[in-house]
């Protein structure tokens, strides 16, 4: 998985000035530089964007950087967000709700989650992978019927949420990321 | 020929439209600003001043007189708000313009501050989160995501002037006691611009939508209520949505003027209308956010 840190986007696409990601302009040259770093990788290679440094994200920047990311790229590849704060969580819920996307955030503690627009059930869902599982497990973790479980775990497969392989499912390689600093 | 406008003794969002009438009656004389008996101005009335004076200049007229504050108290207000050190570029000014000393202590959260691009905003972004955070939690009882939230709606509504006034535009930050209806400590953010305005922005996109109907107020409810922008692109029109998010959140008031209508989202201390017609033409618009103190907040001091 590629770990992107927005500071150093920040410091080589504008200023290393800048810690808040604010206004239009800022967010088009951040999502331009993370979009030249992905290009590198081929399709299917989650990325991991850390907003470790990041103090204002305002609205117009969380749409054009995460907005128009998951809504260009959300099909060929996941994207897990690392340190995100409850202000920020704020912005990209209503950004995301609006594009009708959701992404998996971290925050400094190692918390996932998913922020931005999931039926009811998927949300739960992917609340009880804090360990990966097979659908019977989840299942059984949560008190529900098996196929209700696997279509939920589908639904966020499909969503980019979760990542499955022979047939157990977790979030995307959220141990890769631990709690503190990135490295 | 020169014409009279009077700047209200007490010139806010309430006396603006009063002002904005001044403004506009009359021809292409030359007009002087005449707020020696002004009493007080609150953010708004000087960021709308100053907005008035710039139409003046970029309409090419001859550039208007202004006559400051008579009461020393008043004039040194306005020069630590910063208003004097812009004011000259678009008034001939008449009276002494008082010499203040920075201070650290104060309830001037960001000075009259000029805004025409990016870079202006990440400016204001930067300088309000050093002060504001402190302030707004120890004085207005705020919570730490109430702050976080200020900074995302006041970049959001200085992007306002970037994106769409065509011209560059004012923004000023301040609290102070609301003794009208709340009687609170309040965060009052201030927004004004003499560009083309909400009307003229959305015209090519919206106007054929609404035939007839269209004007400032349709034009106001299109960006306020349904969220629409001059760009197609999906992503775009939130901004004003979020700040009407978030002030509706912290019982806070939205007030967006634009041409000769006023939208308004109202809290429930306040008893303004939502939307009004028919207003007394101002060129570009202009963006007032209070947020009041939570319950607990300090009442803090006295008002200017």
């Amino acid at each position: 998985m590629r770990r992107i840190d927005l500071k150093d986007i920040l410091q080589r696409t504008l200023s290393d000035e800048y810690g808040d990601l604010v206004t239009r302009r800022t967010g088009r040259a951040v999502r331009q530089a993370i979009e030249r770093d992905l290009a590198q990788d081929g399709d299917g290679q989650a990325a991991a964007i850390d907003f470790r440094t990041v103090r204002c994200l305002d609205l117009s920047c969380a749409d054009e950087i995460v907005g128009r990311l998951l809504r260009e790229q959300g099909a060929v590849r996941s994207f897990v967000l690392l340190n995100v704060t409850a202000a920020h969580r704020e912005a990209l819920q209503f950004v995301l709700e609006r594009h009708r996307l959701a992404v998996v955030v971290q925050d400094a503690g190692g918390e996932l989650d998913v922020v931005g627009a999931l039926p009811e059930a998927a949300r739960r869902v992917f609340g009880a992978l804090a360990q990966a599982g097979t659908a019977e497990e989840v299942a059984r973790r949560l008190d529900l019927p098996a196929d209700v479980a696997r279509a939920a775990l589908e639904d966020l497969l499909e969503r980019g949420l979760v990542v499955a392989n022979a047939g157990i499912y977790g979030p995307p390689t959220p141990y890769l990321f631990g709690p503190g600093p990135a490295v | 020929m020169t014409r009279v406008v009077e700047v209200p003794a007490h010139f806010d969002d309430r006396s603006f439209d009063q002002f904005a009438d001044g403004v506009g009656a009359g021809g292409s004389e030359r007009l002087l600003f005449d707020a020696h008996a002004t009493q007080w101005a609150s953010p708004y009335g000087l960021v709308g001043l100053l907005a008035a004076g710039q139409a003046q200049v970029e309409q090419q007229r001859e550039r208007p007189l202004l006559t400051l504050p008579a009461d020393r108290d008043v004039a040194h207000y306005w020069a630590r708000a910063g208003f004097f050190r812009h004011a000259a570029e678009y008034f001939e000014l008449h009276g002494k313009v008082p010499r203040v000393a920075a201070s650290g202590e104060s309830d001037v959260l960001l000075e009259v501050t000029p805004v025409r691009g990016a870079d202006d905003v990440h400016d204001v972004v930067d300088r309000i989160q050093e002060r504001a955070a402190t302030i707004l939690s120890r004085e207005l009882g705020l919570e730490a995501q109430a702050t976080l939230g200020f900074a995302m709606a006041l970049s959001e509504a200085c992007q306002n002037i970037v994106e769409h006034a065509g011209t560059l535009g004012w923004v000023a930050v301040q609290t102070y006691n609301w003794r009208r209806t709340l009687k609170r400590r309040v965060v009052v953010i201030a927004v004004a611009d003499a560009g083309i305005g909400f009307r003229r922005s959305l015209e090519a996109t919206q106007a054929k939508r609404y035939g007839d109907r269209w004007s400032d107020g349709t034009a106001l409810e299109a960006a306020l209520v349904q969220g629409v922008s001059r760009f197609r692109d999906p992503g775009r029109g939130q901004g004003l949505a979020g700040i009407r998010r978030y002030l509706g959140r912290w019982s806070g008031k939205l007030g967006v003027r634009s041409g000769t209508a006023r939208f308004t989202l109202v809290p429930p201390w306040d008893d303004d209308v939502p939307l009004a017609h028919g207003l007394p033409e101002f060129p570009g618009s202009q963006i007032l956010m209070i947020i009041p103190a939570q319950d607990g907040g300090a009442a803090g001091h006295a008002a200017h």
